[in-house]
Order: structure tokens, then sequence, then C-alpha cells
């Protein structure tokens, strides 16, 4: 038994790296914090947040997998707040809720719309649209109140969306279990998922395949938005309230959490629980600055550094791995 | 210049933006956009988001992106700041631009020797410059004493002189330097072949690995002396100084005509750009609406900009 | 041979990529059964040529029928769905994905639970697991294998198995037995040969007319987007289709002027 033994495993499960960070991690932050970081009360914490960027995170992986890239969640994560919390109060929250969907799904059809009909590159395409919703949630925020009042967060559907806890977690973790698991089996044992990941290996190839290139990175953009809208309702449902800045710099830890999580930015290649990996070490960081004193703002420092040398270590390690 | 000529520059869609967006503003609001107080604010961040967009038009133009400039404006701006009172005001502007330059350099060497997408080192250029910021100042804010204030070096970069300005002057004197760098050396004949065609750039010799590095430490260095101006005009760090000024500078550098396939832009047009979008801030201001209606209108802007300057060249013949 | 109608015909084709003519009023039909060398330069047209035909480029001006239809849209999805299988040189697979998963890319063979169309693995790997032994692949390369790990040569036989296993009416080889080894090329030729006597029109691309000459009936041969020479193999010999190339059809034009 060598290393060379283990080559092929890591070829195919590009999460193999961001698993041994995080399991390293979590020995690491457990043995340095006197039991503050590994309590159940925390962990929920963690995992609760963890699921929100998740779902963010599993949008983008899907869109990077397609090799565009879309970081336009974090104003859409937004929008789907806003819009969830402006309608939960008035009609039904699982109403509100598809409404923030649609809202999300409306704003990746947008983005996908003008990146596959006008060739022109979806980071571009994708930063104008971020700025444009963000400037339309920070403008609503001004004039409305986007909050749930106390009397009203209660009830089935408002706690199934994030307003509440079953097991004692977030019910939020268990709408990211379900979409990871659906979403895994799509793109892994369906057509669908085969003509995704070949669009990011070689549209050329693709295409000529007779694949409609087109439609398929016009879908990945509105599954997209549908879940960055999804996150934000859930999130939305967490606090109850939300202001125009929610969601500021998530398309960033988004992306980050890709990468974490060994999809490879040129596309083709996506691992779903590898970027969801990466959500869970990044919330794991933030939380263990939070509980060993270090005051927060060392966490942006910290990410910066990590998302350089995740990268780097994930090339490193596929190179290896695809050495003959 | 010929008509033609001005036909097939890259700047041409920021010419035309510049002229409709002038006529719209003056026609929608005469009085508001024609003050002394709207152009000198307009002229002092044009200047300002044009020294940083010039930058980020050379790093566009070898076909990488680098999203850290804000971060590296707040980061420099901070320096001098901070550093002022041990250091002096020219020691601390030689300090800031020092910090600015290694910025650049580091990410430059992790894309090149690493060979990494550009996205993502100057992504996490743009959070660790940030938490830098955040970490070294305490989330206080700095100001400048009276001295410093007054000292020549503060006076000459952010005053006015002949009753413009300063920042304008700098703005075109280091513009026209850097337009001749890149029209009329070989080293800005190698930064346009390695955008455009890195191997064939290679397979004639170019280095293009030191010609990349050679821009992303200019365009850090842009960055950090448009921080440095800022402050000179008003010295007032906040933690949050530079925030969003990658997107606004991306936007500049994109409205002015550059590609994200690399190989083609125009300084100028970066600058023009610049100019539209400070100009959109400040009539959206001089109207009324609410100040988050600018971030929004950039984004427009940004997208009808790429879309249009994509179809100008397909139209010129160019492969987009 | 040639007679009844033609299976795939070309009318006044012009293709332009903004002001460069790539196509200049090509005419020119393809029968069933048939094997035509397509051949010129680099830079001839040919590949451009094949590319309108399996739907990769459309044309700016000028019809292309087949089997007596009018292509109205061109998408290679079309081209593919109407039985026209094309190996192309540089494209037509992707790197990331396991031979399996290239061998049906885009025509996946699907098995339906609940209506849910999941992706029918043992089939996808039995049928290219087979295809690959029989052109030849090393022992140890599975189907589960990414592409990526490939050689040229094993890459191309991937490209030509595909186009083989699924029934076709046309298979385009454009340039295949670049990266080939002799014992290769010969099997390719020798393939190119059995599709057409099955009653495929096969259309081979490549700019070595002596090779081609062996095998087709019919060379067409193309020069600066425009079709120079149309004749069948019986009636010009591969020296003289290779002094029409070199003189860029002077002679033909000389030919038609004294007629």
């Amino acid at each position: 038994m060598s290393l060379a033994a283990i080559k092929p495993v890591v070829r195919r499960h590009a999460e193999i790296g961001i698993l041994l960070i995080a399991v390293a991690l979590v020995a690491f932050f457990s043995a340095t914090s006197d039991g503050r970081w590994a309590n159940a009360y925390n962990f929920a914490t963690i995992l609760q947040v963890t699921a929100t960027l998740g779902l963010m995170t599993l949008g983008v992986a899907l869109v990077i997998g397609t090799g565009e890239i879309d970081i336009s969640v974090g104003s859409t994560f937004g929008m789907g707040a806003l819009v969830y919390l402006w309608l939960a109060s008035r009609i039904d929250p699982s109403a509100a809720a598809l409404a923030a969907v649609a809202v999300g799904a409306a704003i990746g059809l947008l983005n996908g719309l003008l990146v596959t009909r006008t060739g022109t590159p979806s980071l571009i395409i994708t930063l104008g649209t971020l700025m444009i919703f963000r400037g339309i949630a920070i403008a609503l925020t001004e004039g409305f109140s986007f909050s749930i009042p106390y009397a009203a967060r209660k009830g089935w559907s408002f706690e199934i969306l994030g307003g509440g806890e079953f097991l004692g977690f977030n019910t939020a973790l268990y709408w990211l279990i379900l979409i990871l698991v659906v979403l895994t089996v799509v793109l892994t044992a369906m057509p669908f998922g085969n003509r995704l990941l070949a669009v990011g290996g070689s549209a050329a190839s693709a295409h000529s395949r007779g694949i409609r290139v087109g439609r398929i990175k016009l879908s990945a953009f509105v599954i997209c938005g549908a879940l960055a809208a999804f996150a934000g309702t859930l999130e939305a449902g967490k606090l109850g309230f939300a202001d125009g800045s929610m969601g500021r710099l998530m398309e960033l830890q988004a992306i980050a959490s890709c990468v974490l999580g060994g999809c490879l930015l040129a596309g083709g290649r996506v691992s779903l629980i590898g970027a969801l990996l990466g959500a869970f070490v990044l919330s794991s960081i933030q939380s263990y600055l939070v509980v060993v004193g270090v005051a927060p703002q060392w966490f942006l420092l910290f990410l910066g550094i990590i998302v350089v040398l995740a990268a780097y270590g994930d090339q490193s390690l596929r190179q290896w791995a695809l050495k003959k | 210049m010929t008509v033609k000529q001005l036909t097939h520059t890259q700047g041409l869609g920021a010419i035309i933006g510049v002229v409709i967006m002038l006529a719209a503003f003056t026609m929608i609001d005469f009085s508001g956009w024609w003050t002394r107080q709207t152009i000198a604010n307009v002229v002092q961040f044009t200047a300002i988001l044009g020294f940083v967009a010039m930058g980020q038009a050379l790093v566009i133009m070898c076909k990488e992106i680098d999203l850290s400039v804000g971060s590296v404006y707040g980061l420099a701006g901070v320096a001098f700041i901070t550093l002022e009172p041990t250091l002096g005001v020219p020691g601390s502007l030689l300090a800031a631009l020092v910090i600015a330059a290694l910025a650049g350099l580091i990410q430059a060497i992790a894309v090149v020797k690493g060979q990494l997408p550009s996205m993502i080192v100057t992504l996490g250029g743009l959070f660790t410059a940030r938490g830098i910021i955040y970490v070294w100042t305490g989330g206080s804010v700095h100001n400048f004493s009276e001295a410093a204030r007054n000292h020549p070096v503060t006076r000459l970069l952010g005053g006015e002189l002949f009753g413009i300005e300063a920042a304008i002057f700098w703005l075109i004197a280091v513009g026209l330097a850097l337009n001749l760098l890149l029209w009329a050396t070989p080293f800005g004949n190698q930064l346009l072949a390695t955008g455009g065609s890195k191997e064939s750039a290679e397979s004639r010799g170019v280095r293009s690995d030191r010609v990349k590095v050679a821009a992303f430490v200019l365009c850090a260095l842009l960055a950090g002396f448009a921080g440095v101006l800022t402050l000179c005009d008003r010295p007032q760090t906040h933690v949050t100084l530079g925030e969003l000024m990658e997107l606004e500078a991306i936007s500049a550098a994109v409205i002015g005509g550059c590609l994200l396939a690399g190989g083609r832009g125009s300084l100028v047009g970066a600058v023009l750009g610049a100019f539209i979008v400070v100009s959109f801030r400040y009539e959206l201001i001089a109207l009324g609406a609410p100040s988050s209606w600018y971030i929004t209108f950039v984004g427009v802007v940004l997208i009808v900009a790429v879309i249009f300057n994509q179809i100008l060249a397909r139209r010129l013949g160019h492969s987009v | 041979m040639t007679n009844g109608h033609p299976l795939i015909q070309v009318k006044n084709l012009d293709l332009y990529f903004g002001a460069f003519h790539a196509l200049k009023n090509v005419s020119v039909d393809f029968h069933a059964g048939e094997l035509v060398g397509l051949v010129g330069d680099n830079g001839a047209g040919k590949t451009t040529l094949i590319r309108v035909l399996c739907g990769m480029h459309t044309p700016t001006s000028g019809e292309v029928y087949f089997d007596g239809q009018r292509v109205e849209k061109f998408h290679p999805k079309l081209a593919i769905d109407q039985g026209i299988e094309t190996i192309q040189q540089s494209v037509g697979l992707c790197d990331n994905l396991s031979i399996a998963r290239n061998f049906y890319l885009g025509r996946e063979p699907v098995r339906r639970i609940l209506g849910i169309p999941f992706l029918d693995f043992t089939t996808m790997r039995d049928k290219s697991t087979r295809v690959i032994r029989q052109f030849g692949l090393r022992d140890n390369v599975s189907a589960d294998d990414e592409v990526e790990r490939l050689s040229g040569g094993e890459r191309q036989s991937v490209k030509i198995g595909r186009a083989v296993e699924f029934r076709n009416r046309v298979v385009i080889m454009d340039e295949p037995t670049n990266h080939l080894s002799v014992r290769e090329r010969e099997h390719v030729n020798e393939l190119a040969v059995q599709l057409k006597k099955q009653g495929l029109l096969v259309i081979y691309i490549t700019h070595d007319i002596f090779q081609v000459h062996k095998l087709a009936d019919r060379i067409v041969i193309m020069e600066n987007g425009e079709k120079i020479e149309d004749a069948s193999t019986s009636k010009m010999t591969a020296e003289q289709l290779e002094e029409v190339i070199r003189q860029g059809g002077r002679v033909v034009e000389r030919r038609e002027a004294l007629s």
C-alpha cells in the first residue's frame, strides 16, 4: 500500500482535500478552546450558518461547473430575504417563500439570458446585477421596514422555513441535506448532470455532440438564483428581520467555499459535498474566532489567505494525482 | 486622427457615452449639474477613480483581473495616515506606495508562479487587505494633524492649483506617461501581446510572466496612489475606505472599452469610464435620489456598456 | 452508383466569418454508399464545409438539402438526430468526463424511475467497454477513466468507435488518421471502406491525396474556400489530382477555358 494506490481515489473525489482540512480543523478547534467551541449549542449555530451559506454555495457550484460564475448571489440572497419578510406578515409563509424563490429564479434567468444571449463574460454581467439588486435592496429598506412581529413568528410553515428547530437543529439544516441529496443525484446520475459537466469541461465538444450549451448554462443560473433566494428566506426566517446589507460579501464566501471544496473555476469539475464542507470550514473558523475572543475582524484576513492557499493546495493535489 | 482611426479605437463607446450622458444631464437638470461644487466633486473623484481604473485596464489588457484594488486603495490610505506621525508626510507617502506595490507583487507571484486564476487570488487579496485594515485600525477613525494638513506634499497632492483640483493634474501627468508606456514602448507591445495570445507572445520570446507581474504591480501602485490622493484632499480614514471600489474600477475599465478577452483596451477610455461612473453618482445626488440607487445605476450602466462594446467589437471584426 | 437523388446536396453555399469569406459559392453532391475524399491544403475550407454539414456553422447564404429536405436550422443536435456523425479533429471529447460518459454524451441511455430519467450506467459502461476493447485501447484503460488520461490515438479511437456504434447514415471524418500509428491508420481506413459498403455515406477529409485516392470513389478538392475539382478516382490518378492541388486550381481553369 503506497501513496500511488490512493491516486485514483484522489483523482475521482475532489473533496478529499477539504475533508482532511475539515477534520484537522475540528480537532484543532476542539482541543484549543476548552469546550467553548465544541459544544452542542455552538455546533447548532455553526450548522445554521453553514446551511444558509451552503445552499447558496450549492447553486454557485453548479454555475462554476458550467465554466461560468455568479457573483450576484449575495444580492439575490438579500432580495429573497426581503421578499419573504414583506410577504410573510401578509400571506402564509410558505407562499411567501415560494414568491421569494421565484424572484431569485427570475434574477438567475436575467443573469443567464444576458450571459448566453450576448456572449458576455458572466463575471461582468453578474457584477452588474450584484450592484443592481444591492441598490434596490438598500433603497427598499430605506423606505419600508422588513420584519415579522414577534406575535406572528409561529405556525408550522414559519417554523419549517428557518424559523424553528427540529431535534435541536435549525430547520434550515434539513433543507440543506434534502437539496444536497437531490442535486447530487441530478449531477451524477441524470443526463442533465452529465451535460452540465460536459459544458464546463469543453463547451465546444459538448456543442459538437448536439448539446444546447446555452440552455444548460441558463438552467444552472436559474437554479443558482433560486437557491440563493431560498437561503435568504431561511436566514430571514431565523432572524425575523432584515436590512439592505443582508448577504453582503456572501457571494465571495460562497465562491471561496466552492474553491475550498475542490470545484475547478474553469468548469467541469464539481463536488457538491466538498463545497458544503468548504462552507462548514468557513463558518467554523468564524465561530472559533468569536469563542476564543479574537476580534472578528481577523476573519476577513484569514478568509483571504485561506482562499488562496486552498486554491493552490487543491491544484497541487490534483496535479499529483494526475501524474502517471 | 481620421474618422476611420476614431471608429477603431476601443474608447469609442466611452466617448459616445460621455456625449450622451452630458447631453442628458444638461437637459434633465441644467442648474443642478453645471454648478461649481458639482463639477469640482466630479473632477476630483474622476481623477481618483481614473487612477484605479487605468490600473485595472492594464491588468485586464493582459487577460487577468484584479478584484483587490478597492482594498489596496483603502490599505494605502490607512497606511498613509497611520504612519504619518512616525514617518512624516513624505515618508508615509513612500511607505503607503511600497505597501501597495508589495500587495500587487505578492498577488502577481501567486498568479504566475502558483498558476492560479487571478480572480481567486485577488479575491483573497480583497479579503486579506480589508482584514488588515480592520485589524490595524481597530475600527477607529484616524485624522491628520494640523501640521500634516499644511505640509507642502499634502497641499501638492490634495489642494487646488489655479482653482482646479490638483488631482486632475496628477491624472493627466500619470495618464500621459502610462499611455506612452503602453503604446510607444516594447513593454506596452509585450503587454498587449500577452493579453492577446500568451502562447504566441511567449513563442516570440516575451516573458509573459514578468509582463503580468509588472501589470499587477502597476495596478496596485495606481490604486495606492489614488488612496493617498483621496486622503490628502480629505484626511480622514474609515475602515470602509474603498469598499466596492473594485466594482467601480472594473465598470470604468469595461465602459472604457477594455475587453475581458484581453489584448485590447484604452486608458483614455478607462478614465472616461470613470468620469461616467462618477457623474452618475453626483447627478443622482443632485436629483435627490436615495444614494443607494447609484449602485443600481452603475450596475445597469456596466451591463449596457459591456454588451454595447461586445457588439461594437464584433462589428469591427474582432473575435470576442 | 451516383444515380438516384443525392443524400446531401449543397447549393451555392457562402459563409463569412466577420469580413473573412470562408466558403465561396460551393456546390457539391454526396450520395449514400459513397466514400468521398475531401482534399485541400490547410485553410482551404474543408473543415468549414463539414462544420456546416454537421450543424456547427450556419451558412451566410445558399442551401443544404438532406435526403431531399431543405435544412432550415443548423445545430449539431439536429444533424446528429438525422444520423450525421462527425469525427472532429480538435473537439468531441470532454477531458473531465469518463469514457463511458463521453461515449453517450447528448444521447444518454436512461432508465425511468417514477418518470425521472436516471442514467443507465450498466448499458453505458458495458457498451463503451466493448467498443474500446474492439478498437484496441490499452488493457488497463477502463470505461470509467477520464479521457484526460488517454493518448492522442486512443482519443481518436474512442471518437471513431462512437461514430460506428450508433447506426448512422453519414460519417464524416476530419483527418481521422492524425496522431495515429501506421497500424492504427490502416485499421481506420479499413473501417471507412467497411462503412461505405454497409451503404453509408463516408466523407473523408485529409490533405494526403495519395492515401485517400486508394479508398475513395470520388475526390473533391477545395482551395481558398472554393471547390476547384470534383472527379471520380477512376477518371483521374492521384498524381493528376496532386497537380491540381499544387497549381491551386489553375489546371482546372485552363481546362475549362479550352473546352
